[in-house]
């Protein structure tokens, strides 16, 4: 045999690891999800019904919708934003004074979710030059939550007389909306970065970047593009969650961050940017959602949920890296 | 004379930002005292410097809000025994905390922006644990009064803080081990060929940003008595600020406990200040991270201006040549 003829079969034993390793990592968490509901239909009486599983879907959609849209930013290889709630809770207010203002949630929604793209807009360029998201959007955040609790001197934000609920209370089959825009955001986030030149520009960016910019990809187009995602969920999360809510305050929303950030992570995106897809951020915003609820009907008390949490979510982001790992030795 | 120069010259920026923040405290408010208004902020110096150990070894730990929380529990449900000693206990469990951490990140050759965001739910569930969900107060209030007391001019709060510092100062610019974690914040792979050993600077690391948690939770709650499940989770935000406007660079190898010390003096004396003149907590929060984005900004354009600069002599000595 020749020394090429060996390296070959070398290469090809690699792949098929390679191709093992990746099938577990992409089937891993939906298997997961599926173990949960069939232990938790058989365990808990009131789990198998359709209250639940809506109420799972709805709770999943906030977080999701902007999971889906920071897989962008992380995809892009510029980690993740810790900046999302004070920019969702902005975006909320806005979302209330106009539409006070005009009456219409129609318009209030789309001036609230421009608000949330020209923020998106100015704190990607600034990442775009070079600096740090993580520091960059931390600013960004205390800024926006001073901004707002000036604003509103801290006091509750709500409309009167107007009907700023549709969003959140309008059902298709008595599925509400926020689901239906769940599952379409994601379906479009996965087109355009499967897809499209500028979803392939921004995984190329996140596998290497002096590689990318050789080849003629703009880290800073492909980043404001990564942002403008990114900010266009936030926009659309916070008039949701403004609707379900009636209301806002500058203090809302306070796990909305970390929540997204794990959602991302337990997805199985790689925090170091070229790997990762947003249907995977929509799983992993799915599947804490349902242990959540799992744990709730259980009757299980905040805090140990709340462990229970924590154990889970370093469990599997471990098992994802040393699949990653396995995968491409 | 020189190397006294270049030490200013080093931490200008900072200098700087410090003179004009306490300049502009004073021109707002003439009765303004740095020195009081600075006590209540203490437990932020401790955390910052935690942090920045871990940043300086090319790591993040973003656990270490959770720690201090967990660590103030443990301090108020451990008070029957004696504060003191509750907070000795406290400490220990953060440090043995955070070197399973850091043994955990190396052996597993994870990115520790990863793991430490797991550990963040994961010890703030902890502490819901040990505190069943509520809030709780320390039953002997009156055990409190010992870290309110004066040794010398200084207060015990500053005193550990002045102590942590300076001694994570001396082990990072005159130990072995503190000299190994810049090589490994500076450049890992190199760091490694020449034999410094990484496990035992991601635990040493770690160690260190559990133990500064600790201290810094348990002091926040030995001194008001009390700890909840939610409590310090703007301790983060606040260190982090802290440490980057000091000049602590995020990609590592880089910064000094004096950087830390003149970051946490700007953002304390900002917040006490800002307090002091009778506006609200968020007054605050927006000032400082404009100051953070100003700082950071700054800093890249330094950077940019001073990569040209080499970059045009490079060309000239090369024309010259030719």
């Amino acid at each position: 045999m020749t020394t090429t003829e060996k390296i070959s079969i070398r290469f090809q034993d690699l792949s098929s690891v390679r191709r093992r390793t990746d099938a577990v990592r992409n089937w891993a968490l939906p298997i997961l999800i599926v173990l949960v509901f069939v232990v938790a239909s058989a365990t808990v009486p009131e789990f198998f019904k359709f209250e639940t599983i809506r109420s799972i879907l709805l709770l999943t959609s906030i977080t999701g919708i902007v999971a889906v849209g920071m897989t962008a930013v992380t995809l892009s290889g510029n980690l993740f934003s810790l900046g999302v709630t004070s920019s969702a809770v902005f975006s909320g207010v806005i979302y209330v004074w106009v539409g006070q203002a005009t009456g219409s949630m129609y318009a209030a929604a789309a001036v609230a979710i421009v608000a949330a793209v020209v923020i998106g807009l100015v704190q990607g360029f600034i990442v775009g030059l070079g600096l740090n998201t993580v520091i960059v959007t931390l600013a960004f955040g205390s800024i926006i939550y001073g901004l707002i609790a000036i604003l509103t001197k801290g006091e509750v934000v709500q409309a009167q007389g107007v009907n700023l609920e549709g969003f959140a209370t309008f059902q298709i089959f008595g599925i509400p909306l926020p689901i239906y825009i769940f599952v379409v955001f994601t379906a479009l986030a996965w087109f355009l970065t499967e897809h499209t030149l500028i979803g392939r520009n921004v995984h190329l960016l996140g596998s290497n970047k002096n590689t990318a910019r050789n080849s003629g990809i703009s880290p800073m187009g492909t980043t404001i593009w990564a942002f403008t995602a990114f900010s266009l969920s936030i926009g659309i999360a916070a008039v949701l969650q403004t609707s379900q809510m009636h209301q806002i305050q500058a203090d809302n929303l306070p796990g909305l961050t970390m929540d997204v950030v794990a959602a991302v992570l337990v997805g199985g995106t790689a925090v170091t940017g070229g790997d990762g897809s947003p249907v995977k951020s929509a799983i992993g915003a799915l599947f804490i959602a349902t242990i959540t609820q799992v744990m709730v009907l259980m009757s299980i008390p905040e805090g140990q949920r709340y462990f229970v949490l924590g154990v889970i979510v370093v469990a599997l982001v471990v098992v994802l890296h040393l699949l990653r790992k396995a995968g491409t030795r | 004379m020189s190397s006294v120069g270049a030490w200013f010259k080093r931490y200008l920026l900072q200098f700087v930002v410090l003179i004009l923040v306490v300049g502009s405290m004073y021109a707002m408010n003439p009765k303004f005292h740095v020195e009081t208004s600075i006590e209540r902020l203490i437990p932020l110096g401790v955390i910052a410097a935690g942090l920045a150990v871990t940043m300086i070894a090319g790591e993040f730990d973003l656990s270490i809000a959770s720690m201090a929380a967990f660590s103030g529990a443990i301090t108020v449900s451990l008070s029957g025994l004696g504060l003191l000693f509750a907070v000795f206990i406290a400490i220990v469990v953060g440090i043995l905390l955070g070197m399973l951490q850091g043994w955990a990140i190396a052996k597993l050759g994870i990115n520790s922006l990863v793991f430490t965001v797991g550990t963040l739910i994961l010890i703030r569930g902890m502490t819901w644990l040990v505190l069943n969900g509520l809030a709780v107060r320390v039953q002997d209030i009156t055990a409190t009064d010992m870290f309110r007391s004066k040794i010398l001019f200084l207060s015990p709060l500053s005193l550990a803080a002045l102590v942590i510092i300076v001694g994570l100062g001396i082990f990072l610019s005159r130990t072995r081990w503190g000299r190994e974690l810049y090589a490994l914040g500076g450049g890992r792979h190199e760091a490694i060929a020449a034999g410094v050993r990484y496990k035992r600077g991601m635990i040493v690391a770690f160690g260190i940003s559990g133990g500064c948690g600790a201290v810094g939770g348990a002091l926040v709650s030995a001194l008001g008595g009390s700890a909840a499940p939610d409590a310090l989770e703007v301790m983060l935000v606040s260190a982090l600020s802290a440490v980057l406007v000091g000049g602590i660079s995020l990609a590592g190898g880089r910064g000094t406990m004096v950087n830390v010390f003149l970051g946490f003096a700007i953002i304390a004396i900002l917040s006490a200040g800002l307090a002091g003149l009778g506006t609200k907590a968020f007054v605050s929060e927006l000032f400082i991270g404009v100051l953070l984005l100003v700082v950071v900004l700054f800093d890249y354009f330094l950077g940019f201006i001073s990569e040209r600069d080499r970059r045009n002599k490079l060309r000239k000595l090369a024309a010259a040549a030719a």
